[in-house]
């Protein structure tokens, strides 16, 4: 790349997000390990009719894992890594999900690809019925406001993914989100 | 014998080798060597070189083939002569050098001739104008010589050593250097080289560093490492090498890059022992710059290691042993160390703790002296760090530093003890403090942790109080620490105690996880004591397979389940109040069984682990573990008490389950006596011989008569478990094995109350029949044929006991053909058969079309014996007859042989379905739209692995361009939830991952129209109320988008 890194040494962090997730079960789940629910599927307890399934809800730990392994515009590096997007920023309520992302430094540019990023991976993961809401952290970008306005804005959202070599680019940061925070 | 004849022939047809009948005589003596030689006479002498060749060659062939002792003295010497004379002849000399070879080895051929011999080599032969196989032999002589009269070599002193470098000189050929590196080594070592040193450094030092790399595909297997490990062995070989190879080794650290930089510091590793003390301290301080740039600064660690043994050979070269004083160099590093470890944080910090190891594990001395400087400036920089985030950094360091004196006083191989050296006893307390104190310190444990495992295994270092203080403190962590991280690690380290402690890890580590086990199971809303009590039984799982604490587990989980059960749980009204019920789900019983089946569990898997690692102990426990369960599920459903906790069907199964693992384990006669107690049980109503406690036991008669209470009914699964564990070998407490079988069916069909009852008879029988066959043989077609004309085929009986005799049949079915015995495939012949029947008996046939489902369970997990090849006798045998049946049938008469097939298909691997795909691919198409979920789970499954195979085969490739629209559809049908449609998670997970595997196999242009559509659709299965599911769409949804995308 000839053009000058934006930040050309980031700090990058161990993946320190537990790999275990925190989340409560419900239900049967609750109170049963894993294994005695299969041995019951096994014998035939469980309907297999489907209608009996207990609903598990997208929650902000699921939201995160489909983003954590987009790769950084800049560096071969996670997203996780550079800390860029973290669980506690993600927030769903309902049919809304808010995503604060906080660039690596005040004046990245990439921070609106990030967004973009960030934007399609979601549009394609989360069912349609979301509407999805991505911001920049309050205080840790110079032009916060405009970035917001740019990565909210339907329009010039569409606009951007019409250029090849932008949705290009965007591609190669979501070639590596499949793994989902495993190495 | 006419010898001339002979050689003529031999000769004049270009055979060279000489016939066996030859060998022969000249081995029992009939035919004297040189005989042959004098028949060889005219073509050895001859003007001819190509004759003259083939002479010589026949000649040393013989000699080659012939039993050695037969060649005497004198013609020995003749022979030596000859070839000799030989030497000078360019064309000749081959097969000379061949036959002197062999002369050379022979106990006639003397000191003199091996001088003569390797003279006339030196003066006639030019090594420069013979080809590699030419001199090769030239060495293999050298050798020969050399193994057999290397003195005679050695009294001709210079003038050998002189010759030989000259003869060596500038050879390349790989296949001769590996000759000549080993003949280089003996002559180092044994000769008087001293005065010749710079000639053998020209010979050898000239090939480092080895740059080889094999040809592609080379026949003759020689690796770069190989000639490499002969040539260090060479360097490695005189001390007086030191003066000239030093200076060489500093010149390459500044030129060497990537293997070539590892070949040098192993070198270096290798050779400064034998230089010696005194060479080396002269360049020490110019070698570990050389060293230390690559351990601080390289990225790659199979250098950073090879540099470090470099470190560990310099520094045990300059100070061997207790009494050289330290000073110097090894001073010099250790004090840059501490300069690096001034600043814990950065990354050169691990890089200093690994060079202040090696140091110790390289010296005595020097390794004591390290010690008393790096520990006391750790301790200090831990106790007042700049920034408190370099605690962790500086605890790691500490901890790498005793896994290292660990590493050196517990091997076997080292002489070094602690007991004798005591380097650690100064800093006794301070190694304590900072442990201790890391593990009482969030984000120091690990490192803690790593550094208490280290100190426990130095013997003679920490006596039982330290450690107990030591185990406390990891105890701590265990219960109360929640990082998910640091439970294994601390696990792993009081298992390492308990294989050197393990009374310390008894009367501590045990009590406390058990004390901190509830005696009831907290409520269902209490999420946080559930996870506790489950996260202590999984330490347990993992600590209590060592002999020595099983013991331990075996009295407290069976005293907990006995505790569990008498308690109460009647829905009493005192416990509604008192207990925030209301809340939640599941109410108090429910909690309990559900915690009774984790503590079942934990001593089914420790029970697993050591039938796994083969713990002979584990035997001596059936008594105290058997007995106790079955007193608490018997006794549980003989009372009055309809709520007793082990009744629940969940925890009999699990019982059940435990039972068949340890009486599988016992001897075929303990067996026999265990099972001759159970059937005097369950036949006669005598439990003595099975319960621990009989006085909970309520009942006397048989448990199997009519009228018994559905709970009595559960303790099928008892039996059944007891006689899935028992081996073909034990002996029946009964005469009658047929009449014991067609009883269990009797039970199984008539009496059993519901199916999760005829599931565990059904595996009695199953399990019955797989062992017996033998006893039974006779009798089994009899059993078979009644229970299909008395059960199956009586329309008039309700279609419920139908059902269930059929199921009996297809249990016995499946044991047999487990055996490959002929009568399974009779037998079966009559359920195909039916399925033409659909028609007639709508309800029952569809039945025994997914009854071929329990064909296909195969082995399992279980005890069931099967022989090799089983499942593809069977699938060979029902696959056509289904296919006929499929091409007969009409209309919805089919369906019944695509549920048969669909049903069938996970009894083979995938692999058997590839080899007839034409006839079975459209089968697993049709079957992808079956009603049932499971039918469609086994068709998608041999789906997604025909489809894995594609890249391989050519023939599958095409098959799935062909019908890839059809599939497509097919599985966006089972991936979608659609209201009234049958589903389960199962089907649409795995119908997601298949639909994945289409944009990697199948080219853009045959589905392109399909790929927006298949977008669409996923959408919906993002919302699947299954998380699993989702990330399976997810994952899908995002390859399709690829689809197409490469450029």
């Amino acid at each position: 790349m000839s053009r000058q890194l934006d930040n050309d040494n980031p700090t990058i962090f161990a993946p320190t997000t537990s790999k275990t997730s925190k989340r409560i079960q419900k239900g049967k789940a609750s109170l049963w390990s894993q294994d005695a629910l299969s041995d019951e599927d096994e014998l035939g307890y469980s309907s297999g009719s489907g209608s009996g399934e207990e609903r598990e809800d997208i929650d902000s730990e699921e939201v995160y894992d489909l983003l954590r392994s987009i790769t950084d515009p800049e560096h071969p590096v996670s997203l996780e890594a550079l800390r860029v997007v973290n669980q506690d920023d993600i927030h769903v309520a309902g049919n809304r999900v808010l995503v604060y992302l906080t660039p690596t430094i005040p004046h990245c540019s990439m921070s609106t690809l990030i967004g973009l990023s960030l934007r399609v991976r979601l549009l394609r993961a989360l069912p349609p019925r979301y509407r999805v809401d991505i911001r920049i952290k309050s205080g840790t970008h110079q032009s916060e406001h405009a970035v917001n306005k740019q990565l909210n804005d339907k329009e010039r959202v569409q606009a951007a993914l019409e250029n090849k070599h932008l949705l290009n680019v965007v591609e190669g940061c979501l070639s590596t989100a499949d793994k989902r925070g495993s190495a | 014998m006419d010898v001339p004849r002979i050689v003529r022939t031999q000769i004049s047809t270009s055979e060279l080798n000489p016939p066996q009948e030859l060998v022969e005589a000249v081995n029992n003596a009939t035919v004297g060597l040189l005989e042959i030689v004098k028949a060889l006479g005219e073509y050895l002498t001859s003007t001819e070189d190509e004759v003259r060749l083939k002479g010589l060659t026949f000649l040393s062939n013989t000699m080659k083939a012939v039993n050695p002792t037969k060649i005497n003295r004198q013609a020995t010497q003749t022979l030596t002569n000859f070839y000799l004379s030989k030497l000078d002849d360019f064309d000749s000399l081959p097969p000379a050098l061949g036959g002197l070879t062999v002369l050379s080895k022979l106990s006639t051929f003397d000191d003199d001739a091996a001088v003569e011999v390797y003279k006339g080599v030196v003066e006639n032969v030019n090594m420069k104008a013979y080809i590699q196989a030419t001199r090769h032999l030239v060495y293999v002589l050298f050798d020969s010589l050399l193994a057999t009269h290397r003195n005679a070599l050695k009294a001709l002193g210079t003038s050998f050593l002189n010759s030989y470098t000259k003869m060596v000189d500038g050879e390349k050929d790989p296949r001769n250097l590996m000759l000549l590196f080993s003949i280089d080594r003996v002559i180092l070592l044994e000769f008087d080289v001293k005065d010749h040193i710079e000639d053998f450094f020209d010979i050898t030092f000239c090939y480092f560093p080895i740059t080889f790399r094999p040809p592609p595909n080379d026949p003759y297997g020689i690796t770069a490492d190989d000639l490499k490990l002969a040539l260090r062995k060479c360097m490695a070989s005189s001390p007086y090498f030191a003066r000239m190879a030093l200076p060489l080794f500093l010149e390459k650290f500044a030129t060497l890059t990537g293997p070539s930089m590892k070949d040098l510091q192993l070198s270096i590793a290798a050779c400064l022992p034998v230089y010696g003390a005194d060479a080396v301290r002269e360049r020490g301080v110019e070698l570990w710059e050389g060293i230390k740039t690559e351990i601080l600064y390289s990225s790659d660690t199979s250098i950073e290691a090879a540099a470090l043994s470099a470190l560990e050979s310099l520094i045990r070269t300059l100070y061997p042993t207790e009494s050289d004083a330290p000073s110097g160099l090894a001073q010099d590093i250790i004090k840059e160390c501490l300069e690096i470890l001034n600043e814990p944080d950065k990354n050169q910090a691990v890089a200093a703790t690994k060079i202040l190891a090696a140091i110790f594990r390289a010296s005595p001395s020097a390794g004591r002296f390290a010690l008393s400087q790096a520990l006391p400036q750790l301790f200090r920089q831990f106790n007042s760090p700049s920034v408190p985030s370099h605690r962790s950094p500086i605890l790691s360091t500490i901890s790498s530093l005793l896994v290292a004196v660990q590493s050196v006083y517990a091997s076997p191989t080292s002489q070094r003890r602690q007991h004798e050296e005591k380097s650690l006893d100064p800093y006794h307390t301070g190694i304590l403090d900072v442990l201790r104190e890391g593990l009482r310190t969030e984000g120091l444990k690990s490192p803690a942790i790593k550094g208490c495992t280290a100190c426990v295994q130095i013997p003679g270092f920490w006596d039982r109080e330290d450690m107990e203080n030591v185990v406390r403190g990891l105890d701590d962590v265990l219960v109360n620490d929640e990082d998910p991280e640091i439970r294994p690690e601390v696990i792993k380290s009081l298992t390492t105690i308990s294989v050197h402690h393990s009374t310390i890890i008894e009367s501590l580590t045990l009590p406390l996880l058990f004390h901190n086990l509830p005696d009831s199971a907290p409520p269902a809303s209490d999420h946080l004591h559930r996870e506790k009590y489950r996260s202590i039984l999984s330490s347990l799982t993992e600590l209590c397979v060592a002999p020595a604490l099983f013991q331990t587990l075996v009295i407290r989980i069976t005293t907990k389940l006995d505790l569990l059960s008498t308690s109460s749980f009647s829905t009493s009204n005192e416990v509604d109040e008192t207990m925030d019920e209301a809340e939640s789900e599941f109410d108090l019983r429910e909690c309990n069984i559900a915690y009774s089946w984790d503590l079942l569990i934990t001593l089914q898997r420790v029970v697993d682990k050591k039938i796994k690692e083969k713990h002979q102990d584990l035997i001596r426990y059936f008594d105290q573990i058997v007995p106790r369960l079955f007193t608490l599920v018997v006794g549980a459903s003989t009372s009055r008490d309809d709520k007793a906790l082990f009744r629940d069907r969940r925890l009999i199964g699990i019982v059940a389950r435990l039972v068949e693992s340890l009486v599988w384990e016992l001897n075929a006669e303990k067996q026999s006596q265990w099972f001759s107690a159970i059937y005097q049980a369950f036949e006669k109503g005598d439990w003595t011989g099975v319960v621990h406690d009989k006085s909970q036991i309520g009942l006397g008669a048989s448990l199997l008569r009519n009228g018994t209470s559905s709970a009595e009914q559960d303790l099928i699964a008892l039996y059944a478990g007891t006689i899935q564990g028992l081996k073909g070998d034990a002996v029946l407490p009964f005469s009658s094995p047929e009449t014991f079988l067609s009883s269990k069916i009797h039970w199984t069909i008539n009496v059993a109350r519901d199916n999760w009852q005829v599931k565990w008879s059904l595996d009695l029988i199953c399990a019955f029949v797989n062992k017996r066959e033998n006893a039974l043989k006779e009798s089994l077609e009899t059993i078979l044929d009644s229970v299909w004309s008395l059960e199956i085929q009586d329309t008039s009986k309700d279609l419920e006991i139908r059902l269930r005799g059929l199921s009996v049949y297809l249990y016995m079915i499946k044991a047999l053909s487990l055996l490959r015995s002929p009568l399974a495939y009779t037998a079966l012949e009559r359920v195909l058969d039916i399925l033409s029947l659909s028609n007639l008996d709508p309800e029952f046939v569809p039945f025994a079309a997914a009854g071929f489902g329990i064909l296909a369970q195969g082995k399992g997990n279980g005890h069931l014996t099967a022989k090799l090849l089983f499942a593809q006798k069977l699938w060979n045998f029902v696959l056509p007859k289904l296919i006929e049946g499929d091409k007969e049938a009409s209309g919805t008469g089919r369906l019944v042989y695509l549920v048969a097939f669909a049903s069938l298909l996970p009894l083979v691997p995938a692999s058997l379905c590839l080899a007839d795909l034409n006839t079975i691919l459209p089968l697993i198409l049709r079957s992808l739209s079956l009603p049932d979920p499971h039918q469609r789970v086994n068709a998608i499954t041999t789906l997604t692995s025909v489809l894995e195979t594609a890249s391989d085969s050519k023939e599958v490739d095409k098959a799935i361009h062909i019908h890839a629209e059809v599939m497509v559809d097919a599985l966006l049908k089972s991936a979608v939830r659609q209201e009234g449609v049958p589903t389960s998670g199962k089907v649409r997970s795995i119908a997601l991952s298949c639909l994945s595997l289409f944009p990697d196999i199948t080219r853009f242009e045959t589905l392109h129209k399909h790929k927006s559509i298949v977008i669409k659709e996923l959408g919906k299965t993002l919302d699947d109320p299954l998380r699993t599911v989702r990330k399976e769409a997810v994952e899908c949804r995002a390859k399709w988008y690829r689809y197409g995308n490469a450029t």
